[in-house]
């Protein structure tokens, strides 16, 4: 039986709030959903979201989750929360008091530095869940009209959710648009009589945003499928702040759940549970970086340095790849101990390349750097329709050569979409790759 | 200032995408069954045998790096003290992958749902939504059978179907009433004799039954020209039909007959174990079905499947008399199925008309290339072929589903 009700649960909610104003903390009021287990992994399953469209790849992510947890890989899930205003959070009815105290003081903390972070300036958390609800009823319509149907829907879904990280990565920037970019050239070409763009070019420059490009230049797409096509980049694009902050959210949601908790004064009965809730959650994954051990940690180190003040003013400003490369010095990548390893082709195993030693630590650092966030995923940018209509892009080779077999699935994942011909070039151990 | 909202009924929301995903997986069930016919036994098993099959999970394809020494992986070593060029195995790579990048994962692990499955189960997935619709009906006959059910009882009636203990509790009865009335003393000695009104009657009810038992005759050529290849694609074929059969009706049997020059009726794994030397008589194994269907298998209450398996090869001058049997066969059978096994279709069957390989002429001429005692059948039993009676040419294990298929008259799938 639990060992609470919703009165405990406003008792709480009151005190966390009060010490979260006291520490300057600004977030969106939250919603609390309880519900129960099965419920959670349904809500996991569609990353949080109260409403969303629907695909079989959720379907998959729920079978996955709920076997991690059968097979008791996994702790329970204990937190859920989504960027909106108000935000919505999960607490799971199975669980114990402290537990929830510990979710909802963590969930101050996320909602928190979505409100602040300059990631998240474009989210629109006011409406986005309507555009959830509004995507999701559209897609229903879809799967039920007879001349459509769930095969061909899943046919476009599945063709765009695999470039569906293939979308600009720096939130907060104004992408010019193609007349706007004409009148830059022009006005360029007017102070320097040398310079001759190809002013027919299209696109002018290189476009990142493949999903948006193509839903919007193919001459094949029916409306229908132009518009999933735009769902899919619009909920990537929902997404990728979150993508590109998961150490430094996660670690602020510690750092605020660790201090909070310490000010509650809770009894012993919840207190000594609750550290070790704490302890479970920050440990550090052997082979693996765990986001909330390495945030909260490198919180903690600037806390200790700098004080809170400065804690708060660097979650507005920073995203991983900038709060790592700003603050990982030589003593913190020794107490932490990463290290890089690769798989040997010849030694047919997995062997370690550096370790965070005095030699080693900045290679290791800079290894990590590459494995953050979006950083872990391939820069493909489409270069120019060609003539007789084919779509020519080309892979931003940063020395890491891209999955053949992987790439060659997208490749005509990408055909399906474009239906002309399409060109992708990359690089594969240091000759010109043409897929 | 937070809402604590309680949810009073549950909502499943992702059960539609997660049938939509079993779904998928089924799919990838029944495209590595393929594989895996081939490799179990045919009878001898009962529904219930479990058959581990690995199935790769569904995919979802996305631009990742590759697994090679320029793409590097970073972790935590925790308190272990760690040296360069330290091997830590393959395992901890495979758990290391998806960390870091949120949803956004790296390498292409590979996902196995080890899947296990019953020969039932397995026989529905291959059998179930294919394409059984579109078979021809005809192919399956269902005895119907009557039997009689008592049910009940009733004041007349013929005197065989005398219910003995409904009489004497009617007889105990009215003897009771008569002692309590007194018009009847035990002690008397009196004899209290059975009355007309005591008889009573089992009332019966005729019951139909649809019935339905079919026999399978395997018959294969197993003279030296039947390599371990042929009859290893002979056995997937034979599995294949078999679970097929075997799922269509309630109660089958198999019979397997192998043949050089002389018929043997054997069990299965001789069938497809024991190889024999010597020349090819197909009639013989045609005379011993005939026989047995004569002595064990009555067309009238079973469904008759014959199909032989062979290189395609016999002596010239048997070939008018196994026309003859044949043609017997096909009579009293629901099924019969010619297939002619040779790897030197291998390949071939995509250049040429579907139709021509599997039930025309375009191959007559091909496997007589030999022996001029020798002579191919596929040619002569072209008058035969009808619903009835197939042709089917396998050259290599791709084949097996569409010969299976256009024995059934399905689609190719």
């Amino acid at each position: 039986m639990s060992d609470w009700t919703t009165k405990d649960l406003l008792y709480w909610d009151d005190k966390i709030s009060r010490i979260a104003e006291d520490l300057g903390l600004d977030w969106y009021p939250i919603d609390y959903e309880i519900i129960d287990y099965q419920e959670m992994l349904g809500a996991m399953a569609y990353t949080g979201l109260p409403t969303h469209y629907r695909h079989w790849s959720y379907g998959k992510e729920y079978e996955r989750t709920h076997t991690l947890y059968n097979m008791g890989q996994t702790g329970l899930p204990y937190e859920m929360i989504i960027n909106s205003n108000p935000s919505i959070a999960y607490l799971m009815r199975e669980n114990p008091l402290h537990t929830h105290i510990l979710t909802m003081a963590h969930c101050v903390g996320h909602s928190d530095f979505f409100k602040n972070n300059r990631m998240f300036e474009d989210t629109m958390p006011h409406d986005i869940i309507d555009k959830f609800r509004a995507a999701s009823k559209y897609v229903r319509k879809l799967i039920e009209d007879p001349s459509i149907g769930i095969n061909q829907v899943e046919n476009i879904l599945d063709a765009a959710h695999s470039i569906k990280y293939q979308v600009p990565r720096y939130p907060g920037i104004k992408y010019k648009t193609h007349s706007e970019l004409l009148e830059l050239e022009k006005t360029k070409m007017n102070q320097d009589p040398k310079y001759k763009p190809n002013l027919e070019k299209v696109p002018l420059i290189p476009e990142y945003n493949l999903l948006k490009f193509i839903a919007e230049h193919s001459v094949h797409l029916k409306e229908w499928e132009r518009n999933l096509i735009l769902i899919v980049e619009e909920s990537s694009s929902y997404f990728i702040p979150q993508a590109l902050t998961k150490i430094m959210n996660e670690g602020w949601a510690c750092t605020i759940h660790y201090k909070i908790i310490n000010e509650l004064n809770l009894p012993d009965r919840l207190h000594l549970p609750f550290i070790k809730l704490h302890n479970q959650v920050i440990r550090p994954h052997l082979g693996q970086i765990n986001p909330y051990h390495l945030g909260y940690k490198l919180f903690e180190k600037i806390i200790e340095e700098y004080g809170f003040e400065e804690a708060l003013a660097l979650r507005e400003i920073h995203n991983d790849i900038t709060f790592l490369r700003f603050h990982l010095d030589e003593k913190f990548m020794q107490d932490i101990n990463y290290f890089s390893y690769s798989f040997k082709k010849d030694k047919k195993s997995i062997t370690i390349d550096e370790i965070s030693d005095e030699q080693g630590w900045e290679s290791v650092r800079d290894e990590l750097i590459n494995n953050t966030g979006l950083n872990r995923i391939p820069i493909v940018y489409i270069d120019e329709i060609e003539k007789n209509n084919t779509l020519s892009i080309i892979h931003e080779h940063d020395g890491r050569d891209l999955d053949l077999k992987y790439s060659e699935k997208v490749f005509n994942y990408i055909k399906r979409l474009w239906r002309d011909e399409v060109k992708l070039i990359s690089q594969v151990e240091n000759e010109i790759w043409e897929f | 200032m937070s809402i604590f909202r309680e949810h009073k009924s549950r909502v499943d929301r992702a059960a539609s995408d997660r049938s939509r995903h079993k779904k998928k997986i089924e799919k990838a069930i029944k495209e590595s069954i393929r594989d895996v016919v081939a490799e179990e036994s045919i009878i001898g098993q009962n529904g219930k045998k479990k058959i581990r099959i690995p199935i790769r999970g569904i995919k979802e394809y996305r631009f990742i790096y590759g697994n090679n020494e320029i793409n590097k992986n970073v972790g935590a070593a925790g308190q272990h003290s760690i040296r360069r060029g330290q091997k830590i195995g393959k395992k901890r790579a495979a758990g290391a992958q998806g960390q870091g990048a949120g949803e956004a994962g790296n390498q292409p692990g590979e996902e196995y749902y080890d899947v296990e499955i019953s020969l039932e189960e397995l026989a529905e997935y291959l059998f179930n939504d294919l394409e059984l619709p579109d078979l021809e009906k005809k192919k399956f006959r269902f005895i119907s059978q009557e039997s009689i059910k008592r049910k009940g009882y009733r004041f007349k009636g013929i005197r065989p179907r005398l219910s003995k203990k409904e009489t004497i509790k009617r007889k105990i009865r009215r003897k009771k009433k008569a002692i309590a009335s007194g018009t009847y003393d035990p002690s008397s000695g009196e004899r209290f004799p059975f009355h007309k009104d005591d008889l009573k009657y089992h009332h019966i009810k005729p019951k139909h039954k649809e019935h339905s038992s079919a026999v399978v005759f395997f018959l294969m050529d197993t003279s030296g020209s039947m390599t371990k290849e042929r009859k290893y694609l002979a056995r997937s074929f034979f599995f294949l039909l078999y679970q097929f059969l075997r799922y269509k009706y309630e109660k089958i049997e198999v019979v397997f007959i192998s043949h050089s020059t002389e018929a043997q009726r054997v069990n299965e794994d001789d069938f497809f174990r024991k190889g024999a030397v010597g020349g090819t008589l197909v009639s013989s194994a045609l005379d011993m079905a005939l026989d047995i269907i004569d002595k064990e298998y009555h067309p009238s209450s079973w469904n008759l499947y014959t199909v032989y398996c062979g290189d395609g090869e016999n002596w010239s001058s048997d070939n008018e008399k196994c026309i003859d049997l044949f043609k017997q066969i096909k009579e009293m059978s629901q099924l019969t199925g010619y297939c002619e096994i040779n790897e030197h279709y291998k390949g071939m069957a995509d250049e040429v008309d579907e139709d021509d390989v599997f039930h025309g002429t375009a191959w007559g001429t091909f496997s007589a290339w030999k022996n001029e005692e020798m002579d191919n059948l596929w040619a002569k039993l072209n008058p035969l072929c009808d619903n009835t009676f197939k042709k089917i040419m396998i050259g290599e294990s791709e084949h097996i589903w569409r010969a299976f298929h256009s024995l059934f008259g399905g689609k190719n799938n």
